[in-house]
């Protein structure tokens, strides 16, 4: 089966629907046994070097995978490099799909969006509607994961993030995520409480370290809202295919994603909010509207640039925050 | 006896806080601190803190960028900006400030309300508004520190973006033959104008302003005409954070 690269979250039903595989483009930059070498080689090829290291490694991961021979690439609504990533990636022979949220979360362009990726890969919208209600099955597990989360005590903030960021490809084998969702929920009444008495929400794109969740356990902070992971999971119990993508926050503007921040910090009563933003990005920008919009909670802005763990600094600033909280 | 450490990137500052409260302080360079004194016993930092003529206190509280890799014996440790919140709440009396704490490599604004932190900013991966930086642009100007921290009238215009180019830029202007007062002053003012967008965002009608640049009294000069607030520099500008380790140990 064909594998199919994608730079973030598309309607990731239409490709299993055409028999291909999705690839999160994200997620095996991330696992990746060296992605700062990753990044060193997109560097090497001619990357700036003051621009966001997600871009650098989804070009080098692209080009290392040598059976990813198509991608399917958000224009719109994500990020304006991935228009250079493309074109670089098009330069080395890549096929490349665009995919583009419409900003104003039109319904019939988002529709005509989803036709012509059908169109490209071939499928038919039964196929699409058969393989959305496995795959739903599936997302409704990682929702109850979700629930106890914030509703108990024993997932860890970490496990949170990262069944919910697979939910964007389901590893390209939705059949084993399952088994390994289904263990996992099954595991779960044996496990630890976690002895963490602050309730933290993580807002912005998913972190590019990976010790933040334990770090902030070790000092009794649990991350219990992850926001643009959880829209992966396609929170919302959609049956339209379209409404579902046209809901799904993470690529539409600052203020549509509020909404549903605002919405689920208060159901989750954190006691803090912890905005992540990638150095050289965009989205730094909206820090400003953040902090207003949200301004009853206290907020501490993290940037996170090359993929590594926590630096010193950031260290230093996330035991301030949690010494404020207490 | 209460000794309270604060594990600084440049030197580290201890304060001995007797029974009375009365204060003495010692300074030591932070590598010969670690390299001379210091022994690694399973993976926890042993200093012999008697041969460092310390005594031997009844308790330690320690804090510092130097926390973050080294685990200090038989020490209570408090996270950083917490020892600066209590050092400067001890050292002037004052419950509600902004607290500007410019050090040897870290520059932090930590907005304090009733006595408690409530909100922080701190400098990005940058140096170019501390101490270390100052020290350079000296070097560069050729005069001490003293002398540095004595002007701030007609400043010579730089850009702050970077500690290191700041050098070249300076020379530049060097060349272009502005008086040394002058460029000391734009020197300072580079400072002012790193900190400032950090400063806006926590202003109260009271800045407490400590680290080691503090004793600039150029800078003090600026940050009152410029913000429009008095700035009250502690006595100990420099130990606040050690202060802080004691007051939170006694
Ligand atoms: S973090 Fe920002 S700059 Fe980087 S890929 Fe995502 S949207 Fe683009």
């Amino acid at each position: 089966m064909q594998k199919v690269g994608m730079t973030t979250t598309i309607p990731v039903e239409v490709v299993y629907a055409a028999g291909c595989i999705p690839v999160d483009l994200n997620n095996i930059f991330i696992t990746h046994e060296d992605p700062r070498g990753l990044v060193e080689e997109a560097e090497t090829a001619g990357y700036p070097r003051n621009l966001c290291a997600w871009i650098k490694g989804l070009y080098s991961t692209t080009l290392q995978n040598k059976d990813i021979k198509t991608i399917v690439a958000v224009t719109q609504g994500d990020c304006s490099n991935t228009h250079a990533l493309m074109e670089t990636l098009e330069m080395a022979g890549i096929r490349v799909i665009p995919f583009a949220f419409p900003f104003d979360r039109d319904y019939d362009l988002l529709k005509l969006q989803i036709e012509k990726l059908m169109d490209a890969l071939g499928t038919t919208w039964d196929e699409v509607y058969r393989v959305k209600a496995r795959l739903d099955q599936i997302r409704a597990k990682v929702q109850e994961l979700d629930r106890l989360t914030w509703q108990g005590d024993r997932v860890k903030g970490w496990d949170n993030h990262l069944f919910q960021v697979s939910c964007s490809d389901f590893d390209g084998n939705p059949d084993a995520f399952e088994q390994r969702i289904d263990a996992y929920l099954a595991e779960l009444p044996q496990k630890e409480p976690i002895k963490a008495d602050l309730r933290i929400a993580y807002i912005g794109v998913p972190p590019i370290v990976d010790d933040l969740y334990d770090y902030l356990e070790e000092r009794g902070a649990r991350v219990v809202f992850n926001e643009v992971q959880r829209q992966f999971v396609m929170p919302f119990g959609i049956d339209d295919l379209v409404e579902q993508y046209r809901t799904y926050s993470y690529p539409y503007g600052i203020f549509y994603r509020l909404e549903d921040i605002s919405r689920e910090v208060e159901k989750r009563q954190v006691d803090g909010i912890i905005h992540y933003a990638q150095s050289f990005c965009y989205r730094q920008i909206e820090d400003m509207i953040v902090r207003q919009k949200l301004r009853k909670y206290p907020i501490l802005t993290l940037e996170g640039d090359k993929p590594s763990k926590l630096d010193a600094r950031t260290r230093m600033r996330l035991d301030a925050f949690v010494e404020m909280l207490r | 006896m209460i000794c309270g450490i604060d594990l600084g990137s440049r030197s580290v500052k201890v304060a001995l806080m007797a029974p009375d409260g009365s204060l003495t302080f010692h300074k030591f360079d932070t590598v010969s601190f670690y390299r001379q004194h210091g022994r690694m016993v399973e993976g926890q930092l042993q200093v012999d803190l008697a041969a460092l003529g310390l005594g031997v206190p009844e308790k330690v509280v320690a804090t510092g960028y130097g926390r973050q890799t080294i685990n200090l014996k038989g020490a209570e440790v408090i996270p950083e900006l917490k020892a600066h919140v209590l050092g400067a709440v001890h050292q002037t009396g004052l419950t509600d400030f902004t607290l500007l704490d410019l050090g040897g490599q870290d520059s932090k604004v930590v907005l304090v309300s009733r006595g408690k932190m409530v909100d922080f900013q701190t400098n990005d991966k940058c140096a170019a508004s501390t101490g270390r930086y100052l020290e350079n642009m000296a070097a560069v100007l050729d005069i001490d520190l003293a002398e540095l921290s004595r002007h701030y009238r007609n400043p010579v215009d730089l850009s702050s973006t970077c500690a290191i180019f700041g050098e070249t830029e300076l020379i530049g202007k060097v060349v272009e033959g502005h008086p040394v007062a002058n460029l000391a002053a734009g020197v300072n003012y580079t400072i002012f104008k790193r900190i400032k967008p950090m400063l806006h965002k926590l202003l109260t009608d009271t800045i407490v302003f400590t680290g080691g640049v503090a004793h600039n009294q150029a800078l003090v000069k600026i940050l009152e005409q410029e913000m429009q607030v008095p700035v009250v520099v502690p006595e100990y500008p420099q130990y606040n954070g050690a202060i802080g380790c004691c007051v939170a140990g006694s």
